[in-house]
């Protein structure tokens, strides 16, 4: 599995670095500002996108207030047209599941479609270490695995990269130079992928969402690989983030009105599909096997807590195309999977705010996430309470507890801020040096402490 | 129905099919099937995997043509579940224009995996 | 003669006096006797936004104290009016008080702006309480513009100016990029113009140490005295 945990200043440490690298803060303001315009004027050319995002958040709770119900529905269905579900309670579990298809099989290469629990399973490493090359066919995807790096945003995985870097990659592969230029590098892409589609053994993919009515997944994908993955190799993966389900297939037309339009601007990707099962008798195509690996990970933890809501998420990314620090640190700050606003409130939820307690303050709380979920998550309500847990649990370190209960405590009082606010006046050449004020005085005057306004009157 | 029809044909040449009416294109090496339905809110054919349709026709050939009766266009997602009840082919897929992807540099290329070019023949009611 | 009570907010009372005078000022010139409660102290919204709930109430309480429910409250800030209305009730277990943003208590008593601005150009910068919780964001603009301004739209008015409380030390680098963003975007204006002190703080602190042209402005100095003041 990845490293999810992310220790208190690898955030800080990362986006330093970020920060000075003004490609990188080209793309991500290019990117993001793009993609947020067009969720804009999809949903401004909805006739009633408040109505639809409070369907969608009743739809997706009504599936929280009864998973275990939707999961054990969804297993039922999908196994009455022939296909296998495995529930995984841990990372390890679902990646066994999945190495095991393989071995059974004789496979020795997967080709992939994106998929972002796969990612948090950390599912091709542990192919690879049981002799499968996993081949992300997700171009995104494809161009990071082919640089050895992760995912820093959940839609357009590969944002921070140039077409010259692209170029680089797609050369040294190919052993010839490939011109950094559009045209060029989809071919190339397109003619190396062609390839493990057709040799691949396996195909693994993620889920959108899936149906618990008809056992049913729904993969959404733009440039036709999903539909590969899911069509050509003898054996069909699917891993599902347990928490994705919808009743029915009615409720699925509401999620799929509003998953594209949030996330890129667009109606519907260009390629909707709903897998029901392996391939039928009589046809000519299709897996003959269909194995969807359901997965918890962590996230039945989140069920009957605070924070329940979050499950509701539907990956769309808008809230890090409007997120202000996003748009300024990228992704890999925050981790290697999930990022932005949902990954700083998913992330601690998943392995325990002890390790990753820094993700909550790496925000300033503006509320332009919220703003932005389709299915309305208060996310950065959810950053609040999070930060709330970090002092009740105690993982705030203790002399930041004690800072915050002694600043109180003198200002429970007006003559206890009368004190405390002349000794500030009385220190103020001091204050740019150590602490709070130090790192204020890094990169801004501080504020001059006049004589107090009550003071004047 | 005929506004249905008109809707449909705008929304699909907005996103990328070449439209026609009556007779379709001969064009070599071109996989051609028969759509289910069309959605006329998203210019999308929907194609069904069967015995009669394999799912490679429509994915692997550069060029992708739909034949669909404009009796069969329905005027969006509800509506298509609706009509398809529990009776779900082992293979749905909604198709909204030819294959794209953004992730170079966030330009549009089109042709990446699927189908760079993808047309739809308009055919009156059986 | 109707009466407010001003809260002058921490922020406000230490850093930026002068402006919660201008804001007493426009009170009065709208028509209202305007009364401050001596006894007000902070509305604990600091200790609230970093988890900080036990400190967060203990000061909380001298807002309560301090303040009746016979009279509106106006603070010149976006973010204090916020907690003092939306989570200090719930935060202390009492009723709700009467708070309201200067703007919004100006604009709903139909103040009319002194033309102080006549031929001046300024941005305006939402801060994101008031923006998104509040939902204030037409009446600053409506009454700088009726001062005389010119109001410059900012490219990306939606992006937070960086402040967040802790975050600002907490996160300083990216902090003072996303300043450096806003003040960016207000050069073509040269004034910026915001309601809250805390972006005030953050915005003008940058300003100055960055050698900015930009001068950043509280609303109630902007239309009290007008920008140039």
């Amino acid at each position: 599995m990845p490293e999810l945990a992310q220790p208190p200043a690898r955030f800080r440490e990362i986006a330093r670095g970020k920060l000075l690298d003004a490609h990188v803060q080209g793309a991500l303001d290019l990117s993001t500002g793009r993609l947020r315009s067009h969720r804009l004027e999809a949903w401004s050319a909805l006739p009633d996108v408040e109505a639809l995002r409070e369907r969608a958040h009743a739809i997706r709770m009504e599936v929280i207030d009864d998973l275990e119900g939707h999961v054990a529905r969804f297993t039922e269905a999908l196994e009455a047209r022939g296909g296998h579900v495995y529930f995984a309670r841990t990372a390890a579990e679902a990646s066994a599941y999945v190495a095991e298809v393989c071995r059974r099989r004789g496979a020795k290469l997967a080709a992939k479609s994106k998929s972002m629990a796969s990612e948090e399973i950390g599912l091709n490493e542990a192919l690879a270490a049981v002799g499968v090359q996993p081949v992300e066919t997700d171009l995104g995807e494809y161009i990071l695995q082919l640089a050895g790096e992760h995912p820093v945003h959940i839609v357009a995985p590969a944002i921070e990269k140039t077409a010259a870097d692209v170029a680089e990659l797609f050369s040294r592969v190919r052993g010839e130079q490939v011109p950094a230029e559009l045209e060029a590098l989809t071919l190339a892409a397109r003619a190396q992928l062609r390839e493990t589609f057709l040799q691949a053994d396996v195909g693994i993919t993620g889920v959108n969402f899936g149906v618990s009515a008809t056992g049913s997944i729904c993969i959404c994908t733009n440039e036709g690989n999903g539909r590969l993955v899911s069509s050509v190799p003898p054996v069909h993966v699917a891993v599902m983030g347990m928490e994705r389900l919808v009743p029915t297939t009615a409720d699925l037309a509401v999620l799929l009105r509003l998953l594209a339009r949030s996330g890129t601007g667009q109606k519907l990707t260009v390629y909707t599909t709903l897998i029901t099962g392996p391939r039928l008798p009589g046809e000519h195509d299709g897996p003959e096997e269909l194995h969807v690996v359901i997965l918890d990970n962590g996230r039945t933890n989140l069920l009957r807590g605070r924070y329940r809501e979050m499950l509701a998420c539907i990956r769309c990314g808008a809230c890090l195309n409007v997120c202000p620090v996003y748009r300024r640190t990228g992704g890999a700050a925050y981790g290697p999977v999930y990022s932005g606003p949902m990954g700083a409130v998913l992330l601690p939820l998943l392995v325990g705010l002890d390790r990753a307690p820094s993700l909550p303050h790496a925000s300033s709380l503006c509320g332009a996430c919220t703003e932005a979920c389709p299915v309305k998550i208060p996310l950065h309500e959810l950053l609040l309470d999070l930060r709330r847990d970090l002092v009740e649990e105690r993982v705030a370190p203790w002399f930041e507890r004690a800072v915050f209960a002694l600043w109180s405590l003198a200002w429970s009082s007006v003559a206890g801020y009368r004190l405390t606010t002349r000794l500030a006046r009385l220190g103020q050449p001091l204050a740019g040096l150590v602490g709070p004020g130090r790192a204020w005085a890094s990169g801004r005057r501080l504020p001059r402490l006049r004589p107090r306004y009550r003071d004047r009157r | 129905m005929r506004g249905l029809v008109e809707e449909f044909a705008a929304n699909a040449a907005a996103i990328g099919f070449h439209v026609h009416r009556g007779e379709g294109p001969e064009i070599d090496g071109a996989g051609v099937s028969t759509a289910l339905y069309g959605l006329a809110d998203t210019g999308s054919v929907v194609l069904a995997s069967s015995v009669d349709e394999p799912r490679a026709r429509s994915l692997l050939p550069d060029v992708h043509v739909s034949l669909l009766r404009q009796n069969r266009i329905l005027p969006g997602l509800e509506e298509l579940f609706e009509a398809l009840g529990s009776e779900l082919p082992s293979a749905l897929a909604i198709v909204t224009g030819p294959s794209r992807s953004a992730d170079i540099e966030q330009k549009l290329a089109v042709g990446v995996h699927g189908p760079r070019e993808v047309h739809v023949v308009l055919l009156p009611p059986a | 003669m109707p009466t407010v009570q001003l809260f002058a907010t921490c922020l406000g009372d230490l850093a930026f006096p002068d402006a919660v005078a201008d804001a007493e000022t426009l009170l009065r010139r709208a028509g209202f006797d305007v009364e401050f409660p001596g006894r007000q102290v902070c509305c604990g919204q600091p200790a609230f936004n970093a988890g900080h709930r036990s400190a967060a109430r203990r000061v909380a309480r001298t807002f309560a104290r301090a303040f009746s429910r016979s009279a509106p409250i106006v603070a010149p800030s976006g973010s204090c009016a916020t907690m003092a209305s939306h989570y200090l009730p719930e935060l202390l277990g009492v009723e709700p008080f009467d708070v309201w943003e200067l703007s919004a208590f100006l604009v709903a008593n139909g103040y009319r702006p002194l033309p102080r601005n006549a031929g001046r150009r300024v941005a305006y910068h939402d801060s994101c309480h008031m923006l998104r919780e509040l939902k204030i964001a037409d009446q600053p603009r409506r009454l700088l513009g009726g001062s005389g301004a010119e109001l410059v739209p900012l490219e990306r008015p939606d992006l937070c100016c960086g402040f967040g409380g802790t975050f600002s030390v907490r996160q300083p680098e990216v902090s003072l990029a996303m300043a450096d963003d806003k003040l960016g975007g207000a050069e073509a204006a040269g004034t910026l113009v915001t309601a809250d002190p805390g972006c005030l703080m953050h915005l003008a602190g940058r300003a100055s140490r960055v050698g900015s042209r930009v001068r950043v402005v509280h609303l109630a100095t902007a239309l009290a005295r007008g920008v140039g003041a």
